[in-house]
């Protein structure tokens, strides 16, 4: 009995206190958002001043957009291109499939310092100005591997001979693949847009590398701002973190609270 | 799924319309370098968009531009501005068009490596030194100079900044040798007496971090640029300025206008705008660093920089000197301090 | 089924331009000679002639050191985490692991910047042991805050890996174990840790490789003087302008990584099958 108690203990206390450090460095960064002072470790009373700031700052303003933009634009052509490839990958000959499953994983298993000088030397070498242009390729060429790892796997699950069968009921290949084939794999889809959409979102070394002319995503002005105390980023952080802990939490206890209310009407 | 794709494009062409075709003016200077409400208000008058980029360190600019970005107005050192001139890579400037160009203190101009201002004009100027703490380095500590960095009884206790040329000023002129040597046997002294440093004494090596971290009393010494020194001095009254009689580099940061820049005209503006006293006032109560006009310079150090000695540079000390820009001896030291770095 | 087998052309010539044609040229590079135009190139061994410098090795094989000391602090704490959540009621399972989670999609720079306020000399846990009158504590700048920043960034992905492991692990084999009569331990260490490995392996992966390259973790913690492989390519790249060198460092670094994936790969496979054929016994 006692050891039960004992462990019982022991399990609470590891669990808060990984909880405990994960969450307090976050929290401190939002306590002092809402600092008087420019301090980040004594309480002067509390603020807004720093997130007034940040609305007037016109590079943090244009970095959140330049982030939002080159995120959006890239989740939806690397899910279009990575889900489409999946798709051919499954129906190809081994050779190729192999072939392209191989040079994709480079990116995937390459320090992401490597994946970043190598774009850096190839835009430079065919003298393209850097810029949001060249941001949103990289992300392009980042997230796309991430894709059809993530959609590969739902096709195989899938019988092999349904769009075969869509074809002979007289549906066009195109419409096989839009009625039949991707509603099947959406969930992988899905998922891979996520982290297409959250790679993108949190990129910095491969941003880093490839931008500039004074285009900045928000990682870079953290970067860049962080030599300087500036309770500002603090500012910009826990909108961040505000936000993302939404998404993921309503992405993730939806399904759990559908399932109840399923439950509910039974 | 198309629904989303059409709405997704259909966004991003809505905000990518927002920007606007005014004339853009790209401009690449220092962190921290100038009052950005002056950025606002030459936007304002001049109705154009300035993008205004910032670097680190003036081999950090210099990587950039290799890289293939372009930009208008830049505002190197003037060892670098030397280098640009050298390879070709600025355009003269056309006084003309700067009215304001009078008001500069006269000791800044005509300098070695731009001899006539042919193709850069002052910024700001200043040197390097030490800030130290006085209620913890005892002042007669003081007396040894550049080899106070290496005094253990500050072990612990130093910020050195990061940047190869200004790292091997130091080291040069504490073996009492010149800044511009191309003799490898003083180089290399200067290297053994880094690596010292860098094993006795614990530094950390540092960039702007140094400027809040000496405002908050963290170290007792630190190797500063004389501007960040006004502003540190200024918030914190413990900390005192001091320039080794060993000598320094004496530095001017010139406003440059680069071969390839699409704006010649805004870009001349700028500069114009800058050299103006009332916005050349703003800047240099903002950042600290001391201002290259004569009026502005004598007027702040009687009222906002009033006793703080890192605002007022010595002018013309023989032991001091410019840098000049030499390739060979710039690998070389870049090296070198890679491996101090890395050892 | 031609027709969806065409699909894959577009991604073919897309990937040799952005992902074959890049790391050719970083080959290019580190094998030829000063000068940034791929057009005035001259072949040489120089650059990693210049890497085999007693000093750049050191760089290496502390970043190594750091990154396995970081990796091991991860299994070490991220197993006991994983086990717990993945024994206890399962409605809270769901829970815990998004809270574990959520970290990992927050900005990396964002969560690293968080500690310097904390870790420095005058900061949050110095502040504290000051008022009730401990000396200051020297974190910042030290190899403890850099191993900090990297265990505090990558633990998740240990624990979200080993979690998967052992919450997809048949129930049914470590009850027929304690019906064979092996007690608590005698299962753990013969059923449940074997059959875990996987999951523990993939860790080692999602959190040897992020930390042997990072840069910005040492740069945020360990100040200019804390000089990791990942700040030697970034300083090659950003200040010093020595592209050649650069990509020879980054060359050698990509090699030692894959070379390791692929060590691990094997021993993953070898341990899945002796787990295998310890399910037999």
């Amino acid at each position: 009995m006692v050891g039960s108690k004992n462990r019982k203990l022991t399990r609470f206390f590891l669990i808060a206190g990984v909880l405990l450090f994960f969450y307090a460095p976050i929290a401190s960064l939002m306590v002092f958002s809402f600092n008087d002072s420019r301090s980040l470790t004594s309480w002067a009373g509390f603020s807004t001043q720093w997130y007034t700031a940040l609305f007037a700052n016109r590079e943090m303003m244009s970095a959140i957009y330049v982030t939002l933009l080159v995120a959006l634009l890239s989740t939806f052509i690397s899910t279009v291109v990575g889900t489409l490839t999946a798709i051919g990958i499954s129906k190809s000959r081994k050779i190729i499939r192999e072939l392209i499953i191989n040079v994709n994983n480079f990116p995937i298993l390459n320090p992401e310092i490597v994946t970043a000088i190598g774009l850096m030397l190839l835009f430079s070498s065919l003298s393209i100005e850097k810029g949001l242009i060249t941001m949103l390729v990289a992300h392009i060429i980042f997230s796309t591997p991430y894709v059809i790892l993530t959609v590969l796997p739902k096709l195989r699950g899938l019988d092999p001979d349904i769009a075969e069968a869509a074809m002979d009921l007289g549906a066009t290949p195109a419409q096989a693949l839009w009625k039949v084939i991707i509603p099947l794999i959406m969930p992988g889809v899905i998922s891979g847009a996520l982290l297409a959409f959250t790679m993108s979102f949190d990129d910095f070394v491969i941003s880093y590398f490839v931008s500039g002319n004074g285009v900045k995503n928000i990682s870079i002005l953290v970067y860049t701002m962080s030599k300087r105390i500036n309770p500002t980023i603090n500012a910009l952080s826990t909108i961040l973190v505000v936000i993302i802990t939404v998404v993921l939490l309503i992405v993730n206890l939806l399904p759990i609270l559908k399932k109840k209310e399923l439950r509910g009407a039974e | 799924m198309k629904k989303i794709g059409f709405s997704i494009l259909l966004l991003s062409l809505m905000l990518t319309g927002c920007q606007t075709s005014k004339p853009t003016l790209k401009v690449f200077s220092w962190g921290a370098y100038i009052d950005n409400t002056v950025i606002e208000k030459f936007e304002n008058d001049y109705d154009c968009v300035v993008i205004y980029d910032m670097f680190e360190s003036n081999e950090s600019m210099y990587t950039k531009l290799l890289s293939g970005e372009k930009y208008d107005v830049l505002v190197p050192s003037d060892y670098m501005v030397q280098r640009l001139i050298d390879e070709d890579a600025l355009q003269a400037l056309d006084y003309t068009k700067l009215t304001n160009a009078s008001g500069i203190i006269n000791g800044l101009l005509n300098r070695e490596f731009d001899p006539t201002n042919t193709y850069s004009i002052p910024y700001f100027w200043g040197n390097v030194g030490l800030i130290y703490n006085t209620t913890i380095v005892d002042q007669t500590d003081l007396s040894q100079g550049w080899n106070i960095l290496r005094d253990t009884t500050y072990k612990g206790q130093v910020y050195v900044y990061d940047s190869e040329r200004d790292v091997f000023m130091v080291a040069l002129k504490a073996l009492g040798y010149s800044t511009n040597t191309t003799n490898m046997s003083q180089i290399n002294k200067a290297y053994d007496w880094l690596e010292v440093l860098d094993k006795t004494m614990d530094p950390v090596y540092s960039t702007d971090d140094v400027i809040d971290n000496m405002i908050q009393g963290n170290k007792a010494i630190a190797m500063v640029y004389s501007g960040d020194a006004t502003y540190i001095t200024a918030e914190n009254p413990d900390m005192a300025y001091y320039v080794p009689l060993q000598g320094t580099n004496f530095w001017v940061d010139s406003m440059v206008i680069s071969r390839d820049a699409k704006e010649v005209d805004l870009a001349h503006e700028w500069i114009n705008t800058m050299l103006d006293p009332e916005v050349a006032k703003l800047n240099s109560v903002f950042v600290g660093y001391s201002s290259p006009i004569q009026t502005v310079f004598d007027d702040l150090k009687e009222t906002d920089f009033y006793g703080l000695s890192a605002y007022t540079p010595r002018l013309d000390y023989p032991n001091d000197e410019v840098f000049k820009y030499n390739e060979d001896i710039k690998r070389i030291i870049s090296d070198l301090w890679v491996k101090v770095k890395a050892n | 089924m031609r027709v969806f087998g065409n699909l894959v052309k577009p991604y073919m010539v897309w990937m040799s331009l952005f992902i074959v044609i890049p790391m050719l040229l970083i080959v290019l590079y580190a094998f030829t000679t000063h000068g940034n135009s791929v057009m005035a190139f001259q072949f040489t061994f120089d650059n990693f002639g210049k890497f085999f410098d007693p000093v750049f090795i050191k760089v290496m094989l502390k970043s190594i050191q750091v990154a396995l000391i970081t990796t091991g602090v991860c299994i070490v704490i991220g197993y006991p985490i994983a086990y717990v959540i993945a024994n206890v009621d399962e409605r809270w399972q769901t829970l815990l692991m998004l809270l574990v989670t959520i970290p990992m999609w927050i900005n990396m720079l964002v969560r690293t910047y968080a500690w310097i306020s904390i870790l420095s000399d005058s900061g949050l846990i110095n502040t504290f042991l000051k008022s009730i009158n401990i000396g200051p504590l020297k974190m910042m700048y030290t190899d403890f805050a850099v191993i900090l920043g990297m265990v505090y960034n990558f633990l998740p992905f240990m624990i979200l890996s080993i979690y998967t492991s052992l919450a997809k692990m048949d129930k049914a084999v470590i009850n027929a174990s304690y019906d064979l009569g092996a007690n608590t331990r005698q299962t753990f260490m013969k059923i449940t840790l074997p059959l875990s490995m996987p999951g523990v392996i993939s860790g080692v992966t999602l959190v040897f490789l992020p930390a042997v390259s990072t840069f910005i973790i040492p740069k945020f913690l360990g100040g200019g003087q804390y000089m990791l492989i990942g700040n030697l390519i970034e300083n090659q790249f950003i200040t010093v302008g020595e592209w050649n060198f650069g990509s020879a460092i980054s060359l050698i670094m990509a090699i030692i990584i894959m070379l390791s994936m692929y060590m691990t790969r094997k021993i993953d496979k070898d341990i899945v099958q002796e787990a295998q054929g310890g399910n037999k016994w």
